[in-house]
Formats: structure tokens, sequence, C-alpha cells
């Protein structure tokens, strides 16, 4: 019988995170000055050893032993022969995908969870408080804390809060204390409650009193944590594909395309990055980013310096963008919204090292059914994107004759997110294109701001 | 399509939140920030019924055409902004 699993013992987990910006040149973030965002500007809701990564250059950063030890709960994770999907695409391709549902809040986010707990535990922190929608990244920072004996408070959305009960379990369960935002613990919150007594909350609200929290406490032991984009983020999410690395080479094979969903990037970069450390390197390898149509961060925007808002108060950042009045059309995987990529993988695609794609939202669930019919797990809406390249991949070697390998990241599990399949189920999700003349209308008004230096590394 | 969405009054319509993954009504939408619609309201709904036309009806001008041209900030730019915010407010 072929191998379906490949897993490795505890004591291969990686012992180092590889840091892609050792081997790439980046344009600094832009403050509301034009100038260059310091740490100290960070300092407030970052403890310093984490802004230290977030701006470090060195190459592998040791994983510290507490570390490795709260990721033996669940890693390394597996990877997986998906036979079955090669099976129902009449496929000669090999497809692996590296399976994160596995980790106890059921998705990657505790691999930077756990690290952004330990720092803020070994710097003085006794309390991290974030944000949460649904509850993914809420879930995930509560589990952390409560292996680091940390303090977490979480301001759900009161609209999520009173609709997701069972992410809210999940969190007061392992000791973080939720609550709905707005709050009265804030001033943020009681000036909305002030005003708006029955106020459902907002995403904005609720950052704003996770930040307001953190900055606020006159003791300095408490913090902000943030699951996405920044650069320690994907740091630490590099532990996918360093495992993934072993595990193929015991596989006996070596990908040719690596795939995975890309909203903030955090889960594309912890599975690809080490593969472009490879490709650097001279190896032969597709890598592809892969987001919804309906907003082509990647696919079509230019590379710009641009602020956060049409009045141009926040930092200008580089990044692709469509500009101030680019509006993105809706699409039904949460993670994946997201106005601008991560920097690194921007800066990436820009190097040409990264081969970005994009699908509509109807073919990533018809791929998610695909895949959930054939290998038995229900992926993520997230996912869906990755694994809808995955199937176009797979058919591509099917018209060519190659038994190409493919590996993508399944970034989690999607059973706590049903509401999106029960939309596709019954047909209320279409498809959709962004005109390219609009996009371009839309890009004009950048014109008027700095571009940043296109910088290649090698 | 709909011109607007009068059928809301009797049976709310709802999608789910991309930003918060779960189920919300429209109204939801309008009303979710302390200025007004989630910056997000038009391309969440633009393809169920005319949202433009119906916020051009609605809304005072300059509050249209600051939807119009809003978008999510990157997360970094925002909590300096934030920070800043909080500073300038006189909270800490």
């Amino acid at each position: 019988m072929e191998r379906k699993k490949i897993f490795l013992g505890e004591e291969e987990i990686p012992r180092q995170w590889y840091n892609i910006l050792a081997d790439i040149k980046m344009n600094p973030p832009l403050g509301p000055d034009g100038k260059p965002v310091s740490p100290e500007m960070l300092a407030p809701v970052f403890p310093m050893n984490l802004i230290e990564q977030e701006v470090s250059s060195q190459r592998w950063i040791d994983i510290p032993e507490e570390v490795l030890r709260i990721y033996r709960i669940w890693r390394p994770s597996p990877l997986v022969r998906a036979f079955a999907l090669e099976k129902a695409l009449d496929t000669p391709a090999h497809i692996y995908f590296k399976y994160e549902g596995t980790s106890p809040p059921g998705s990657h986010k505790p691999n930077t969870a756990v690290p952004q707990a330990y720092y803020n535990k070994v710097f003085g922190i006794k309390r991290l408080v974030t944000e949460t929608g649904a509850g993914q990244w809420g879930s995930a920072l509560a589990f952390a804390c409560a292996q680091f004996g940390l303090e977490c408070k979480v301001y759900m959305v009161r609209v999520s809060f009173d609709q997701k009960p069972y992410r809210k379990v999940m969190m007061q369960t392992w000791g973080a204390n939720c609550v709905p935002s707005p709050s009265t613990e804030t001033k943020a919150g009681r000036d909305i409650l002030a005003e708006h007594p029955d106020s459902p909350g907002s995403l904005g609200i609720a950052i704003s009193e996770a930040v307001e929290a953190a900055v606020s406490d006159g003791s300095g032991r408490t913090r902000y944590s943030l699951g996405s984009v920044l650069n320690h983020v994907m740091l630490h999410q590099t532990v996918i594909g360093l495992e993934a690395k072993k595990q193929m080479e015991i596989a006996g094979e070596y990908p040719d395309v690596v795939i995975g969903c890309a909203g903030g990037g955090s889960n594309f970069a912890g599975l690809a990055f080490p593969f472009v450390y490879d490709k650097i390197h001279g190896r032969q390898v597709a890598i592809h980013p892969v987001e919804p149509t309906a907003c082509p961060t990647l696919t079509k925007a230019p590379y710009v310096y641009d602020h956060g808002d049409t009045a141009g108060y926040t930092p200008l950042l580089p990044m692709h963008s469509l500009g101030h009045t680019f509006m993105p059309p809706p699409v039904h995987a949460g993670g994946l919204r997201y106005h601008g990529m991560a920097p690194t993988v921007s800066q990436l695609v820009v190097e040409g090292l990264l081969e970005p794609r994009s699908y509509g939202q109807m073919a990533t669930f018809e791929a998610g059914m695909l895949i959930a019919r054939a290998e038995g797990i229900i992926p993520a809406p997230e996912t869906n994107h990755a694994i809808a390249c995955v199937v176009d991949e797979a058919r591509r070697a099917k018209e060519e004759g190659k038994a190409k390998v493919i590996l993508f990241n399944w970034s989690g599990h999607g059973l706590i997110d049903l509401g999106s399949y029960e939309k596709y189920l019954s047909g209320s999700l279409r498809d959709f294109d962004y005109p390219a003349r609009e996009i371009e209308e839309a890009g004009k008004i950048l014109a008027k701001y700095p571009k940043p230096q296109i910088l290649k590394s090698r | 399509m709909s011109p607007e969405p009068e059928a809301a009054a009797a049976a709310p319509l709802s999608r789910r939140c991309p930003r918060l993954g779960g189920p919300v009504t429209f109204g939801y939408c309008m009303g979710c920030e302390p200025g007004g619609p989630c910056l997000k309201v038009i391309d969440c709904w633009w393809e169920t019924f005319d949202i433009i036309g119906y916020l051009q009806d609605h809304l005072p001008a300059d509050q249209f055409q600051s939807l119009m041209g809003a978008r999510p900030k990157p997360k970094i730019a925002a909590l300096v902004e934030l920070i800043e915010k909080i500073r300038k407010d006189g909270t800490i």
C-alpha cells in the first residue's frame, strides 16, 4: 500500500526559522512624515524583542526551546499525499498538502501566536490583548497565552460574540477573558456605547479597544498581538515549509509547484519562503500565491508607495496597490480580504520569484467541494483558493502528460465557517471580475506619490 | 437587481461579512461604524442591488464621496495611526 501520510518525529521539528529578509532587499514602510517607521513607533504595542525580529536580517533565527515544547502539541504537522484528489482529477500529478488544521484552534495561526506569547513573556509582559472577528486569531492567542501563563484579553466584535458561541467558549476554556466590543473597559468603547448603547460593534472598534488597552496600561506590562502581515509573523510561520522540505525528502520528491492562499500572506509565506530560499539558490520551482480574482492586489496592481486612507494621514508603505478609489468586489473568504499584501511577499513578486494567481470565488468553492468529497476534510474557505490553483495545475499536468509534483498549504479546516459553504450550496454566490479599465482609472490617483525603488537582490 | 433594499424592511437582507466571518444584515453594514456605514458596504452589496444609487440618495454628499474612496488600511499603518490618535485623545 502506498504511503499517504508522512510524519516527522518530534525531535525533527526545525530548530530555526528562516528569515527571508536576509535574502531580499526591502523598501522601508514610511510614516506620515514620509520617513521610515522607526522601532520606537511600534514599541507601545509590541515588545522590543519582537520588534528586533521584525527588522532583523539574520537568515536563521533559533526557535526557543520553550516554543518547541509547545509546538510539540501538534507539530510536526502531517504531509499528506492526496491520492483521492489525484484519482478524482485523473491526473498524473503527485499532489501533497501540508495540513495545518491539526492545531488546537484548527489553523496555522498558533505557529506565530505561541512565539509571540513567549517573547512577550520573556520581555516581562503579563498580559496580551487583541481583537478578533469570528474568533480564529483570538482563539489561537488564547491557546498560546494559556501555555505560558499569560493573561489574554480578546475584544470580540459584539455581533460575532453573540453569533459564534463556540469560538468564545474555546477562548474562555483556554482562560482568556473574551468580552464583546464595544465594551465599557476602554474610552473608545465607552464613547461608542454612550452614543449607541446597542452598538453591534465592528472590527475597527475592536482594534481601537485592543490597542488602547495596550498603550494605556501605565504598568507597561500589557502589549498588543497581531496575527498577520508583519515580518516576524511570516518568520514564525516558516516552520511549516521547513518541515515540509524534510517530509518531501522522505517522500523522495521535490515540488515542481508550491501553492498557498495569500491574504495577509502568513500561511502562504510559511510554506513558500523556505522554497523561495531554494529558488534563490538555483532550484527550479514555481511558487504561486493565490488570491481572489475580485481583489487583484498582486495580479494586476502597480507596485508603489501608498497610504492606507484617502486623506493620506497614514504611513506610506511599499506594496501592490490599486489606489484610493479601488473598491474590491465581494468575496466570502474572510482571511483573504486585505488591501495590501505583506511587504515581503510583494517584494518577492517584484523580484520575479513568485508568480501570483487569482481565482473567482465559484472556482474556489468548486475546488473545496471536490477535495472535501475526495480527501474527506472540509477546508477553510481561504484554503479553497490554493486548492483551485492545485486543481488547475493538476489538469495542466494531465494535458501535458507530466507527473508534476504539486505541494500546497492546507491552512485550516472549515468546520467553524460552514456558513460560507451553506451560501455556496444554496446558490447565492456568483463570480465577478473587476474591469481592467477601472483598475487603471483607480490607480491614477497614486501618480502623485513617490515610487519605491525597484530593488533587485541579485 | 432591485433599485434599493426596500425589501430589507420586511425581510432583512443578510450576507456573510468577509471581515467578521459571520452573517450580518444590511442594516449592520449601514450603521456599524461610528461615522456610519462600513467601509466595505459598497463592495459587499453592489452585486445584490444598486448600492451606489442607494447611498447617493441616503447619505450626505461628503459622506458619500468619502465612502466611495474608502478602503481598508494596511495593518501596520493603522496601528501607528491608532497609537498617535490615542496619545492625542489624552487616553494616556
